[in-house]
């Protein structure tokens, strides 16, 4: 049976991080859930809302979140952690503050009414990996990677309080998907660590050094590869890894997978119909030379 | 890094603790100083700043200080603090309230080009709804360019656009870049919300 979920892909899905909008479509569509995109989104705000405009910081995600309700779906994934994390606050921040509400509903064609449920992708998945679907659609086991689940800031923590999904120093989600797919996983220290986020455009000392830190741990445990929910934690390592290790002399470059990727592999897609070869840090070489491609 | 002596202002404390307070949504005043949110902080060793010291600077009344600080620049938003604060402050709500206060006093941001990234990225997401990456690079850039140009910086400006260039370069190999701009086809609605934000500040 086919199970309808909204979906919020945000901006980067749809721009530079694409190929996760294309996995999510593709892995989810194969678990028999269709994704329905919510129409005319716009922008959450992200950090940079949450830093300069308190109103817009909880406004920009309300409108999302309006049309989110009128679809009358019972549950909005978001995959985003930036989103998701905005997004959430929003409807909290929302749901305590009625006068707000009202300001920013009187703005708004479709009104947020607060009901429909904000998830991210891992809380939807883990009811797939509990439910047996994941190990029925994926089976292929994905034997050698040794994995650094790295969840980084908004998927565990917030800024204020609303339901957490998971274990907010160590979660477990990712690991959880991971060795469902026969991926190895190792136990390490950064996993909830921050990459620095848009510190890499605007204080890149900043960011490569958290970065490193980052590096330094996943190299120390063993891992041979990073995976990941957030395009952005996934942009930053991907596209910095080289600069940043030869900076703090880090040998190890690690490809940084989405989890749809390792998934799809699992579930026998084509890794070029997923664009795994659009990464900025190699991430076919590794699947070649274990033979999982 | 040496920390700063912090001055206890008598006639500002109480008005700055209320102001902080109201826009934060914290409680300040339940902060004992354990300095769990020190220990933490990613940035707290190179801003010499950490979430504590903000919450002293705020309780003493030293405006000063509290507005003007590299942890209200290099605050990454990681929420590391809040989430570890035994009192259940959400610190970087602070951080960001003081980041706006700043900017409402019209200080020289220490970070310029945070502030700049910020501002080109809310700029670029109220123009057609949707965040476009390359129209918000186009606006920071330009804006940081202008400022290192006016302090005769014509090598950083060099250096930074060399940087860009290169990663652009490689996402565009890569296919990573993307040319389409994606818009919101109600952007009325999103401007609105904009045009509400600001009469809401006053300006």
């Amino acid at each position: 049976m086919t199970m309808e979920l909204a979906y919020y892909p945000g901006c980067s899905l749809h721009a530079s991080s694409q190929l996760y909008d294309i996995q999510c479509k593709m892995v989810f569509d194969n678990l028999g859930i269709e994704l329905k995109e919510i129409e005319d989104w716009n922008c959450c705000g992200a950090t940079a809302a949450a830093k300069t405009d308190d109103f817009l910081a909880i406004a920009l995600p309300a409108r999302n979140l309006g049309i989110a309700d009128a679809t009358g779906l019972p549950e909005i994934m978001i995959p985003c952690s930036s989103c998701y994390s905005r997004t959430l606050v929003s409807q909290k921040r929302l749901s305590c503050d009625p006068e707000l509400k009202n300001a920013i509903n009187a703005e708004l064609g479709q009104k947020v009414e607060g009901k429909i449920k904000v998830s991210n992708i891992l809380e939807v998945l883990r009811t797939k990996v509990d439910s047996g679907e994941i190990s029925n659609k994926a089976g292929k086991k994905l034997e050698g990677l040794k994995a650094a689940c790295y969840y980084g800031c908004l998927l565990t923590r917030f800024p204020c309080d609303v339901t957490v999904t998971d274990d907010v120093e160590n979660p477990q989600g990712m690991e959880i998907v991971c060795k469902s797919l026969g991926v190895e996983t190792v136990d390490w220290s950064y996993k909830t660590d921050c990459c620095g986020a848009s510190a890499s455009v605007n204080d890149a000392e900043e960011s490569q050094l958290l970065m490193s830190r980052i590096m330094k741990d996943a190299a120390a445990r063993g891992a041979n590869c990073y995976v990941a929910t957030c395009p952005l934690c996934q942009f930053n390592l991907d596209a910095y890894q080289d600069e940043v290790g030869k900076k703090y002399g880090i040998d190890q470059r690690l490809p940084v997978y989405f989890i749809t990727e390792l998934i799809g592999l699992s579930m026998g897609f084509d890794p070029i119909a997923m664009q795994v070869d659009r990464h900025l840090t190699d991430a076919m070489g590794l699947l070649k030379e274990l033979k999982l491609i | 890094m040496p920390t700063k002596t912090l001055k206890y202002d008598t006639s500002n404390a109480k008005s700055l603790l209320r102001e902080v307070a109201e826009r934060s949504g914290q409680n300040l005043s339940a902060c004992y100083q354990c300095r769990r949110c020190a220990a933490g902080c990613p940035v707290g060793e190179e801003t010499g700043v950490t979430p504590d010291r903000l919450v002293r600077m705020v309780l003493l009344g030293d405006r000063e200080e509290a507005l003007n600080n590299l942890l209200v620049w290099q605050c990454v938003a990681c929420y590391t603090c809040g989430t570890r604060c035994p009192n259940n402050i959400q610190t970087a709500r602070i951080t960001e309230t003081l980041k706006q206060m700043s900017k409402e006093a019209h200080l020289a941001p220490l970070k310029p080009r945070v502030a700049d990234f910020h501002s080109a990225f809310m700029q670029a997401a109220g123009h057609h709804g949707r965040f476009n990456e390359i129209e918000g690079m186009r606006i920071y850039e330009i804006k940081t360019a202008i400022k290192d140009l006016k302090k005769g910086g014509v090598k950083a400006v060099f250096d930074e656009m060399f940087a860009q260039a290169k990663l652009g370069m490689t996402m565009t190999k890569k296919k990573r870049m993307h040319l389409k701009i994606d818009k919101v086809k109600n952007v009325a609605e999103v401007k609105a919300l904009y045009r509400k934000a600001k009469q809401g500040k006053g300006e």
